[in-house]
C-alpha cells in the first residue's frame, strides 16, 4: 500500500504544479458561473430604441387608456432620474379604426412591421369586456416579429387586465374609491423559522430570499462537479497515456496492478481536496468579509468532504479502469461520456431537487448511490430539513458502491493496462470484471 | 542454485496459446539469452517471471519464492517498449522509479548511474528533451537504480548505436561480475553468441533451445562451410552436397547436405573461382535460429 501512495504523491505532484491547474482553479469556477455572470453583467444591455405600436381596438375601451398609459411610463422609466442616461425604450401607441376589411388591414400592418416602421399592433376584440362563447371576438392579439420574448407584451397584460376588472366593477356599481384598495396587491413573503439563540432567547425569523435558497446548494453541487472534473476525469486520459507510452508496464514491474489505481485515485482525490480547500477558503474569507457568514450551512462542510471522498474514489475508479481499456485518444472520447453520466445526471435534475428536496423523486434519486454524493448534499444543502437517517444511508450505500467500484475497476484495469488492440466497449469492461 | 524456475508453464490469450508448457532453470549469477521470433512466446514467458502476466497453469519461483501475486523489489525489469514518464525531470523520475522498488539509498544510486552512463548533465532536464538513445540508457539506469538481484531485459540494445551499445554491454557485465543473474532477450544473435552463457529459444510457444551455445552448436555438428572466394556469391550456385547458402556479402556460409563430401565441395569450388578462405565450422546461431524459424526467423533477425 505504501507503494500506492508513492503513485498518489507522483500524481499529485504532477497535477497541481502544472500551470493548467492554478489557472484550472481560476476560470473553472468562472465558467461555472459564466451564463449568471453574462446575465448580470448584460442586463443593462437593452434594446433603448423606441417602439411604435397600433392599436385596433374593436371594444372602444382601451386604446385612450393604453396611450395615456404609456405617456406616463415614458416619462418615468425610459431615462435614468440621476444621470439621464437612455435605459429603456419609450412606447408610443396610436389607435388606428377597424378598417371594413380587417384581413387587409392586418396585412398592411404586417407589412409595417416587416419593413421596420412599425414595431408590432394589437387588435383587442370587440367582446373582451363581457366575454361570450365566440372566441374570436373576446381575443386580444398582439402581433409583432418576436413578441413571445418581448417585454413590452408582458408589460400590456396588467395594464389591459385592470382596465378591464375596473370596467366590469363600476357597471356593478363599485366605486371608484374602493377599487385601489381592491387591487392592492400584497407579496407573500419567505421567511426562515423562528429559533432560540445561545443566550436562549427566541430570535425572530429572517426573511429569505430565493436567490439565498438556491446559491448554497448551487455552490455544493458547483464545487462537487468541478471537484470530479479535476481529480476523477483526468484519470481517463492519464493511464490511457501511460498504457500507450508504455509506462504502465515499467511501474507493473514494481507495484501490482491493483495497488497501482488506488495510487492513481488517491492522488486524483488529493488534487481535488486541495481544490475544494482553496475554494472553501476563499469562499469563507469573502462570506467574513462580507458579513454573510450566517448565509452558509455550516454544518453540511463535514458531509461535503465525506461525499467528495467516495465520490472521486468512485468516479476515479471508474475513469481509471476506463482508461486503462483505451487504445487512443478516439477510445477515450467514447468512453468519456458513459462513464460521467453518474456525474451528468445529478445536474440535470438539480432544479426540481431543489425546489422539492424532501419529494419522494429527490429522496429516491438522492439515495442511487452513483447519485448520491452531488443529489444528498444538494438536499442537506437546502434550507429543509432532510431527515437524519437519509445522509447516513446514503453515504453507506455510496461507501459499498464505492469499494464495488474499486474492485470492479481494479479487475477491468489489470486485464486492460496491458492489452492493446482490442477497442473497448462497455460490454468488454463487463466481461472483465468477471474474467479479473 | 536457480534464480529463476518455471515448470510445466502455460499461457494463453483467447484462442492463441503464447507459451505451452514451459520448463526452464536459470542458475544463479548466469546471463540468459531469450531468443525467437517475434510473437514466439518470449515477452510473455519475461512478464510471467515478473508476475505480471499471471501463467494458467504451472509453477514459476523466483529467487526462491514461487510467484504470487507480488511484483518482487528484487527484480529489474526493462519492458521491450520504453516507458518514460515524459514531463518529469530525468533525476526526479529515477528517484521515483528507484523509491516504487523500495530501493536503498536511491539518490546516491541515481547520481552514480548517471554519472557512469555520462547523462549528469541530463539530469535536471525532462524526459521529453532526450534523445532516444539517452531514453534507453535513463529506462536502463530506471531497472538497475534499486540493485536488483535479478535483471530482466527486453530488447536492451535495441536502437542504440554502438558506442551506447557497448556502455550498456559493460554495465550488465559489470552486474553479473557482482552476481547479478541476467535474462534478456534479443533478436541480435551476434550479441546472444557473444554475452549469454545460456541459450534459450522459443518458437510459437514451444522451448525449442535451450543450454550453452557450445552444447547447441554440438547438436548440429560441423556442417556449416565458411567460406571466402575472388567471386563471391554468384559462383557458387547449383553445388553439388549444397542444401543452402547463407551470403552475408564478402563471406558466405553453406550448409552441407548430410553425408556430403567437403573436399568435393571444395574441389569443385576451386573449378569455378580461386577460394581465399574456407573452414569447416560448427553453424552459427544465426545460422541454428533460422533453420527452427524458418521465413519468419530470417525477417525477425533482419527486422
Amino acid at each position: 500500500m505504501l507503494k500506492a501512495l508513492k503513485i498518489a504523491w507522483r500524481e499529485y505532484k504532477a497535477t497541481v504544479r502544472t500551470k493548467g491547474f492554478i489557472i484550472g482553479l481560476i476560470i473553472a469556477p468562472i465558467f461555472m458561473s459564466g451564463s449568471g455572470i453574462a446575465i448580470k453583467l448584460l442586463e443593462d444591455q437593452v434594446d433603448t430604441n423606441d417602439k411604435r405600436v397600433v392599436i385596433i381596438d374593436h371594444s372602444n375601451l382601451m386604446a385612450d387608456y393604453l396611450i395615456d398609459l404609456a405617456e406616463q411610463r415614458n416619462q418615468q422609466a425610459v431615462y435614468d432620474q440621476e444621470n439621464g442616461k437612455k435605459i429603456s425604450p419609450a412606447y408610443y401607441f396610436e389607435k388606428q379604426a377597424p378598417a371594413t376589411d380587417i384581413a387587409a388591414q392586418r396585412l398592411a400592418l404586417s407589412d409595417q412591421i416587416r419593413a421596420k416602421e412599425l414595431f408590432a399592433f394589437l387588435e383587442i376584440g370587440p367582446d373582451v369586456l363581457h366575454p361570450g362563447d365566440d372566441r374570436e371576438r373576446r381575443r386580444i392579439k398582439f402581433h409583432g416579429e418576436n413578441t413571445a420574448m418581448d417585454d413590452l407584451r408582458g408589460w400590456l397584460r396588467r395594464p389591459v387586465n385592470d382596465r378591464l376588472r375596473r370596467a366590469r366593477l363600476a357597471e356593478a356599481g363599485v366605486k371608484e374609491a374602493l377599487m385601489n384598495d381592491l387591487f392592492l396587491w400584497i407579496n407573500v413573503e419567505s421567511m426562515g423559522l423562528i429559533s432560540v439563540d445561545e443566550s436562549g432567547e427566541v430570535k425572530d425569523a429572517e426573511s429569505t430570499s430565493e436567490l439565498e435558497s438556491l446559491i448554497a446548494p448551487l455552490i455544493m453541487m458547483m464545487l462537487m462537479f468541478l471537484m470530479t472534473m479535476m481529480g476523477a476525469t483526468p484519470l481517463l486520459n492519464s493511464v490511457m497515456e501511460e498504457k500507450t507510452q508504455r509506462i504502465a508496464e515499467v511501474i507493473l514491474g514494481s507495484v501490482k496492478p491493483f495497488h497501482f489505481m488506488i495510487g492513481k485515485v488517491i492522488g486524483g482525490l488529493a488534487v481535488a481536496l486541495t481544490g475544494a480547500m482553496v475554494y472553501i477558503t476563499l469562499g469563507t474569507i469573502a462570506v467574513n468579509r462580507f458579513g454573510l457568514e450566517d448565509k452558509i450551512p455550516l454544518d453540511v462542510l463535514p458531509w461535503m468532504f465525506l461525499f467528495l471522498t467516495l465520490q472521486i474514489t468512485m468516479m476515479g475508479s471508474a475513469m481509471a479502469a476506463a482508461g486503462s481499456a483505451c487504445n487512443d485518444a478516439k477510445d477515450a472520447q467514447n468512453l468519456s461520456f458513459p462513464v460521467m453520466l453518474p456525474s451528468m445526471i445529478p445536474i440535470f435534475i438539480m432544479f426540481p431537487v431543489i425546489k422539492e428536496p424532501l419529494s419522494a423523486f429527490s429522496t429516491w434519486m438522492s439515495l442511487i448511490p452513483p447519485f448520491t454524493p452531488m443529489l444528498m448534499l444538494l438536499r442537506i444543502s437546502t434550507p429543509m430539513a432532510v431527515p437524519v437517517w437519509q445522509p447516513w444511508v446514503g453515504a453507506l450505500g455510496v461507501l459499498f458502491f464505492a469499494v464495488f467500484s474499486v474492485w470492479a475497476g481494479g479487475r477491468i484495469f489489470r486485464v486492460g493496462i496491458l492489452l492493446s488492440g482490442t477497442p473497448p466497449k462497455l460490454s468488454t469492461l463487463v466481461k472483465w470484471i468477471g474474467r479479473g | 542454485m536457480n534464480t529463476v524456475e518455471i515448470e510445466q508453464v502455460s499461457k494463453s490469450f483467447g484462442k492463441v496459446i503464447a507459451v505451452n508448457e514451459l520448463s526452464l532453470n536459470v542458475p544463479n549469477g548466469s546471463i540468459y539469452g531469450f531468443i525467437g521470433p517475434n510473437g514466439s512466446g518470449k515477452t510473455t514467458t519475461l512478464r510471467m517471471i515478473m508476475n505480471i502476466y499471471y501463467p494458467d497453469n504451472g509453477m514459476i519461483r523466483v529467487l526462491g519464492k514461487q510467484v504470487s501475486g507480488a511484483a518482487s523489489d528484487r527484480i529489474g525489469y526493462l519492458p521491450e517498449e520504453r516507458g518514460l514518464y515524459k514531463n518529469m525531470k530525468v533525476r526526479e523520475m529515477l528517484r521515483f522509479y528507484g523509491d516504487l522498488k523500495n530501493g536503498q539509498n536511491i539518490p546516491a544510486q541515481v547520481d552514480y548511474w548517471l554519472e557512469r552512463l555520462d547523462l549528469t548533465n541530463w539530469a535536471d532536464k525532462k524526459v521529453q528533451t532526450l534523445s532516444k538513445g539517452m531514453s534507453q540508457k535513463v529506462q536502463f539506469i530506471a531497472t538497475v537504480v534499486a540493485k536488483p538481484e535479478l535483471l530482466i531485459l527486453d530488447e536492451p540494445f535495441s536502437g542504440l548505436d554502438p558506442v551506447n551499445m557497448d556502455v550498456l554491454k559493460d554495465a550488465i557485465l559489470e552486474m553479473q561480475q557482482a552476481g547479478t543473474t541476467v535474462i534478456f532477450s534479443t533478436h541480435d544473435m551476434a550479441v546472444a553468441e557473444k554475452m549469454c552463457d545460456f541459450i534459450f529459444m522459443i518458437f510459437k510457444g514451444q522451448k525449442v533451445l535451450d543450454g550453452t551455445l557450445t552444447a547447441i552448436q554440438d547438436k548440429y555438428g560441423s556442417d556449416t562451410i565458411r567460406i571466402r572466394t575472388a567471386d563471391g556469391r554468384s559462383v557458387l550456385s547449383n553445388l553439388p552436397g549444397i542444401d543452402k547458402i547463407n551470403d552475408f556479402g564478402r563471406q558466405q556460409e553453406l550448409r552441407l547436405r548430410s553425408g556430403a563430401d567437403t573436399q568435393a565441395v571444395l574441389a569443385e569450388i576451386m573449378q569455378r573461382t580461386s577460394v581465399e578462405k574456407f573452414e569447416t565450422v560448427q553453424p552459427s546461431l544465426h545460422d541454428i535460429f533460422v533453420r527452427i524459424a524458418g521465413p519468419e526467423a530470417e525477417e525477425a533477425t533482419h527486422a
